[in-house]
């Protein structure tokens, strides 16, 4: 409820601002009684994102998304980006009759799409204050992800291990803890770097306040990741509508190779 | 110049793919077979996805044929009832290539059978081309006016029931045969997005004893049907097709296509033929390195599977 309020009035006090996105927060009525805690009043951290999504069009390349924000001193700033969650299959290559195939496979479920996690201290010192709960370093994050069906725990975490490479490899769970900066002790700006290859789905930016190793505060904003206009259309048909997808395909082969033959016969 | 490819999901160069398939259309120029048992190696080793890179192949060799196959329906160079019989045995072929796609592609197998494939495929094509040139190329120098053969010979698949009377081709064969080799290259169109005129063409001639006139009309006649009802089945089984990544290619096609026919012209067919081994193998090799080699990693992922 505390944290509801304090968006709420993050909400309130960015809602001029040109970049206020996600769900709209409505201002709270005009006459808002002063029992509410002075803390919330002014509150202690409030975050915007430079951007109001991700868009991936025909030129998406990746992208770098800027937090920033400012908050009550004293404290640090956490900022946590969840992607949404799937299974994902882990394949394991081994060498067989001189060939690497795939011989093993192992599901997990819950398995974020995206997770980066950046601090303005060395996050380990913030944790082990006691902070814990509910920031998850990434190793902590993925020791929470669902093996699906059983398997021996040093298999598991051979996979597990695997998992992490993969998405390590892919630019999607940035290796580094990234570097909240704080400017004047109250400003803080942290930039979050986002792939070409980014799967689709709402994001979560997540930015805590710690005093004394414990959250005083949170907001919280959504990320929606998506492909727009030309991009996005033909991924949508091409889920949604197969059949049509498939003979639009042929359609527009036919065509091309119709008028590349003609014109070719032209030169 | 980057641009974004939807299906495949990742941003690629647009001059590569482009280049990659004006090389296919220069192939396909020079040879009068379609490029794509070229541009789908080399589309996997530039990044694509093994099974986009397939599927939307697919959908480039209906532009492919469509365009060679103007030139000879109007010439008349189509043995309509040969191109029927060879297109039913590629249409149950081709579905059940896409179906053994999807399962391969479901246990986490295709990239390997693809590269496997195309590794037996390319080098036993790579070898008995270059064979054929040297030879060629020896013989010639000795005798420059060697006689041509036969017509053709005739072997116990002569033999076989069901037998139909194809007059353009001026055969009186089985029609299990041409139903037999269309089957065979439909399977192999929709695991590799080949057209298969490359093993179709040969077949014919050897195998089937059609006269060379009609047989790359009526490839391409077979090869158009099955090449789309690859890329309609790709599309709505395994959602791989990427039409801009086939637009690009069918682009680079165009230009690539004229440029080839013109160098035909030019070279000696023993010495096109000659470099072309050597290009198909060099493809080979590279393929199997890829096998042989231990990876960077042996971890990989498969599809992500979004909970409804």
């Amino acid at each position: 409820m505390k944290r509801l309020l304090i968006a709420l009035v993050a909400g309130l006090a960015w809602a001029g601002s040109a970049h206020a996105q996600g769900p709209r927060i409505e201002p709270p009525p005009a006459g808002l009684p002063p029992s509410v805690p002075t803390e919330s009043a002014t509150p202690d951290l409030i975050v915007d994102l430079s951007r109001a999504r991700v868009s991936i069009t025909s030129a998406f390349q990746g992208e770098s998304i800027l937090m920033f924000g400012m908050f009550d001193p004293p404290g640090e700033v956490v900022v946590v980006v969840v992607g949404p969650e799937a299974r994902e299959t882990v394949m394991r290559k081994q060498r067989f009759l001189g060939l690497w195939l795939n011989t093993g496979r192992q599901s997990f479920d819950d398995v974020p799409a995206y997770y980066a996690i950046a601090a303005s201290q060395p996050l380990q010192r913030l944790l082990a204050r006691g902070a814990g709960g509910e920031i998850l370093s990434l190793e902590d994050r993925m020791s929470t992800i669902k093996p699906v069906g059983p398997r021996a725990a040093t298999e598991l975490a051979q996979f597990r291990g695997g998992l992490l490479e993969v998405k390590r490899r892919e630019g999607l769970y940035p290796a580094a803890i990234g570097q909240v900066t704080v400017q004047a002790g109250r400003l803080f700006r942290v930039d979050l770097p986002f792939p070409s290859r980014l799967p689709e789905g709402v994001y979560e930016v997540k930015a805590y306040l710690l005093r004394e190793g414990k959250i005083v505060a949170a907001v919280s904003r959504p990320l929606p990741v998506g492909k727009v206009g030309f991009s996005a259309q033909l991924a949508g048909w091409a889920s949604h509508e197969g059949a049509l997808y498939g003979l639009g395909a042929i359609v527009m082969a036919l065509f091309a190779g119709w008028l590349g033959g003609a014109i070719m016969r032209r030169l | 110049m980057e641009i974004y490819l939807p299906i495949a999901e990742q941003s690629m160069n647009v001059f590569v793919l482009l280049g990659l398939g004006a090389a296919a259309g220069l192939l396909a120029g020079m040879f009068g077979v379609g490029g794509g048992f070229l541009a789908t190696p080399l589309l996997i080793f530039v990044g694509i996805p093994p099974a986009v890179a397939v599927a939307s192949q697919a959908n480039q060799v209906i532009a492919n044929s469509v365009s060679s196959l103007q030139v000879h329906w109007r010439r008349g160079n189509v043995d309509l009832r040969m191109g029927l019989v060879l297109l039913l045995g590629g249409a149950v072929g081709s579905s059940a290539g896409v179906w053994l796609f999807t399962y391969l592609k479901r246990i986490g197998q295709i990239d390997f059978v693809i590269a496997v494939l195309y590794v037996i495929l390319l080098s036993t094509i790579g070898l008995l081309m270059l064979a054929e040139s040297l030879s060629t190329y020896v013989k010639r120098r000795r005798n420059p006016e060697s006689p041509r053969g036969k017509l053709h010979t005739h072997y116990l698949v002569h033999r076989l029931p069901l037998k139909l009377r194809f007059y353009k081709s001026k055969l009186y064969i089985s029609a299990l045969l041409p139903v037999g080799l269309g089957f065979l290259i439909g399977i192999l169109s929709a695991i590799l997005g080949v057209g298969g005129g490359f093993v179709l063409v040969p077949a014919m001639i050897y195998l089937l004893g059609m006269p060379t006139a009609v047989v790359i009309g009526t490839s391409n006649f077979q090869i158009l049907f099955v090449a789309a009802n690859v890329t309609f089945l790709q599309a709505t089984t395994n959602g791989t097709v990427d039409v801009v990544l086939a637009l690009l290619l069918i682009l680079g096609g165009v230009v690539g296509a004229p440029i080839g026919s013109r160098l035909a012209a030019k070279l000696p067919g023993v010495v096109l033929r000659g470099l072309m081994a050597v290009l198909i193998l060099a493809v080979a090799a590279e393929l199997l390195t890829e096998l042989l080699r231990t990876p960077s990693s042996p971890f990989s992922l498969g599809t992500r599977e979004v909970p409804p």
